[in-house]
């Protein structure tokens, strides 16, 4: 018995002894973490550091340089190493709301740089105009590295650590961003385009392409009780029972395109979900529409579905639709249907249409693309003839079907283009030869599975 | 008897202070080598909604060995995520209901890239499978709509300058999405993420090309507020 009153005790210090060894061991190992996420980003701030004062010494070459070949060479690099501080300056540990102007800053650096490579490449070399734009840039990059080497310097003396910036402490970005917002690339990408509008620069990241109006929606508005009426008569008013409007924001104004969002439900609710469906305020379209029901037995094959969403899209209105591809899910088959104007397939005016498999209904469609970019076009003749386009392909690559098309490239703009589809070493391609000037303008690289096609 | 849960307890900690120490250095071998010579059986990371010639191959194997009781049809439905999951269970794995290196090596499956040639080496199902997650991490609990809602906000990300320029830069981009700062976008997605993101990726955009999304009841910085607030779906509003 009198051994028994040790027991506790012992139990209580061998329980002591390993919760300290236990939290020794974390302790350690939370420190090891901590310092290498600290190496981590070290490392990205250094490499994001040296990235943009490559970009400034290549952009200052650049002015300087006279000979075409050189600038190539010294605006591929602004692109790619503005686009590699980019990408590391967005891993680093810091808000959204402090770096989204710098980001989009040294994207836009990057994108303005490549539109000027393309146009050096077709031959131009840089306005004065664009001289001056660059000389602007380059004064944004020199002040962004002067802060960064502030940064730096606070870094080495240990007044700051990226741990610190993770709790949020960093007050020096704000002020860069600050910075970039009143000297905002915006401001002057517009004067650029306003002035010489030969000179608009086509990228994916220029504003004149997020800002992009949509054209296919027609005239008119409807008020929320017409737009009700659309969206039942589009699937059918036999079928709905309630239908439900989406709270909006203040700001409906900044959506791409302004619409009223309504949830359906079906006679049925039990059985099947809500049906979603958007109706735009001018025009009054249908933007999309889906019924994401789950599709079980599927029954009916590709081809009578693709006749199905082709019938669907006469009776909707939309004629001179040709499905281009289409891909199979969740025993769903989704197709791609593109507007076609003469024998001229126009791309960038798209309509998806989904239908289930199972019974041949639509289960979903979406006219976002179509209603965004559609409207009468000027489409031009070819300048040159079928036969001259064919002789602009390789040699070996086996041409299969060719036809005419608008296609879109980077930014807004559209080119006809004669489009060969074909083979070349057992893999499917597609190749757009400019209809006006015979430029490869552009090569697509086709996959095909057992579900559908794919298009890179 | 005392003596006895005595010495018994001090052993049991002993041992575990000890384990604590070398667990940190025990690495689990997954013998790359083995993988590399044996006939490639699988070339790809298995899950949810996945089909093919190698999700019968798995669905075979595991209705031999008891833990599937569906029809071999190639199909990664509900049926064969929770076989995988017993598996999982059963063989000591990570049970996430995955078929990976690991899975499928305990399947006696081996699991490696075949060749590629220029035809092939393009799957973009990775992708699909990464928005999935960040999906079902962030949004399982809304309504569909709201779920491919938030996989839009993604794609729309991707395509402005004020963020990064690719799917997982965009996802993993620090202090972006609470689901990925505390880890729930490591769960599996359950089939509706995943359609929700293929929807999302075939283009639908319920947000009309918002960037931003919060829930009223949890957004922690008033920033946010200044956004342009356009569409409310379930329990987040949207805006640009």
């Amino acid at each position: 018995m009198e051994n028994n009153r040790w027991i506790l005790p012992i139990v209580l210090a061998v329980a002591l002894v390993f919760a300290g060894v236990w939290g020794y061991n974390e302790y350690q190992q939370k420190n090891d973490y901590k310092v290498m996420l600290n190496n981590e980003y070290q490392r990205l701030f250094y490499d994001m550091k040296d990235n943009i004062e490559n970009v400034q010494v290549s952009l200052s070459k650049a002015l300087l340089s006279k000979s075409r070949e050189q600038n190539v060479v010294l605006l591929s690099q602004i692109w790619q190493q503005s686009m590699e501080a980019q990408e590391k300056l967005s891993q680093l540990p810091i808000r959204h709301k402090d770096l989204s102007k710098t980001q989009k800053f040294l994207n836009q650096v990057g994108d303005y740089a490549f539109a000027l490579l393309q146009e050096h490449l077709d031959g131009k070399s840089l306005s004065s105009k664009q001289r001056q734009s660059l000389f602007q840039l380059q004064d944004y990059t020199a002040y962004l590295s002067k802060e960064l080497t502030n940064i730096h310097n606070k870094l080495m003396t240990g007044k700051l650590n990226f741990n610190a910036v993770r709790r949020r402490e960093d007050k020096e970005l704000d002020k860069t961003n600050e910075k970039m917002l009143d000297a905002d690339l915006t401001k002057f990408e517009e004067k650029i385009s306003n002035n010489y509008p030969e000179l608009i620069y086509d990228g994916p990241f220029a504003d004149q392409v997020l800002k992009v109006k949509p054209r296919g929606l027609g005239k008119g508005k409807v008020n929320a009780n017409q737009a009700k009426e659309i969206a039942s008569n589009f699937i059918g008013s036999k079928k709905t029972r309630k239908i439900t409007s989406f709270e909006e924001g203040q700001n409906m104004k900044a959506a791409d395109i302004q619409s009223y969002t309504f949830s359906i439900a079906p006679e049925n609710e039990e059985k099947e979900r809500a049906i979603y469906i958007s109706v735009s305020k001018t025009g009054g379209k249908v933007v999309w529409m889906v019924n994401p029901r789950p599709v079980n037995n599927p029954k009916i094959s590709v081809k009578e579905a693709e006749k199905n969403a082709k019938k669907f899209l006469d009776e909707k209105g939309y004629k001179n639709m040709e499905p281009n591809y289409s891909l199979k899910y969740d025993g769903i088959a989704l197709f791609n249907f593109a507007y076609k104007e003469d024998d001229v397939t126009v791309y960038a005016d798209n309509i998806k249409v989904k239908v289930a498999l199972d019974n041949g209904e639509i289960v979903g469609f979406d006219a976002a693309a179509y209603l965004k970019s559609h409207y009468d076009r000027d489409i031009p003749e070819p300048k040159i003839t079928e036969e001259e386009a064919r002789e602009k392909v390789r040699d070996g690559f086996n041409i299969e079907n060719i036809r005419l098309a608008m296609i879109p490239l980077e930014g807004i703009k559209e080119v006809l283009c004669y489009e060969f589809k074909g083979k070349y070493k057992g893999a499917d391609f597609i190749i757009y030869i400019n209809a006006l000037n015979g430029e490869e303008e552009k090569i697509l690289k086709v996959i095909r599975n057992e579900n559908g096609t794919l298009m890179i | 008897m005392r003596k006895i849960v005595l010495f018994t307890s001090v052993f049991v900690l002993i041992a575990l202070s000890i384990m604590t120490f070398y667990i940190n250095n025990t690495t689990i071998d997954t013998s790359s080598e083995k993988v590399a010579q044996m006939p490639q059986d699988l070339t790809r990371v298995l899950y949810w909604g996945t089909r093919g010639e190698d999700v019968k191959r798995v669905q075979w194997t595991l209705l031999k060995w008891g833990y599937y009781d569906g029809r071999v049809d190639g199909i990664y439905g509900a049926r064969t995520y929770r076989a995988v999951r017993r598996f999982q269970r059963k063989n000591g794995l990570a049970v996430d209901g995955v078929v990976g290196p690991n899975t499928a090596a305990a399947m006696g499956l081996s699991f490696g890239q075949r060749n590629t040639t220029a035809a092939r080496g393009v799957n973009r199902n990775d992708n699909v499978y990464l928005l999935a997650r960040a999906i079902y991490g962030e949004a399982r609990g809304e309504p569909y709509i709201g779920q491919v809602a938030v996989g839009a906000v993604i794609l729309n990300r991707v395509q402005n300058p004020k963020f990064p320029n690719s799917i997982a830069s965009v996802v993993y981009q620090p202090g972006a999405f609470t689901a990925v700062s505390d880890g729930q976008i490591n769960l599996s997605p359950d089939d509706t993420a995943l359609r929700a993101a293929r929807d999302a990726l075939n283009g639908w955009d319920p947000t009309y090309g918002c960037l931003y999304y919060w829930n009223p009841a949890k957004a922690r910085s008033p920033w946010i507020w200044t956004r342009k607030v356009v569409l409310k779906i379930g329990k987040h509003w949207f805006g640009i």
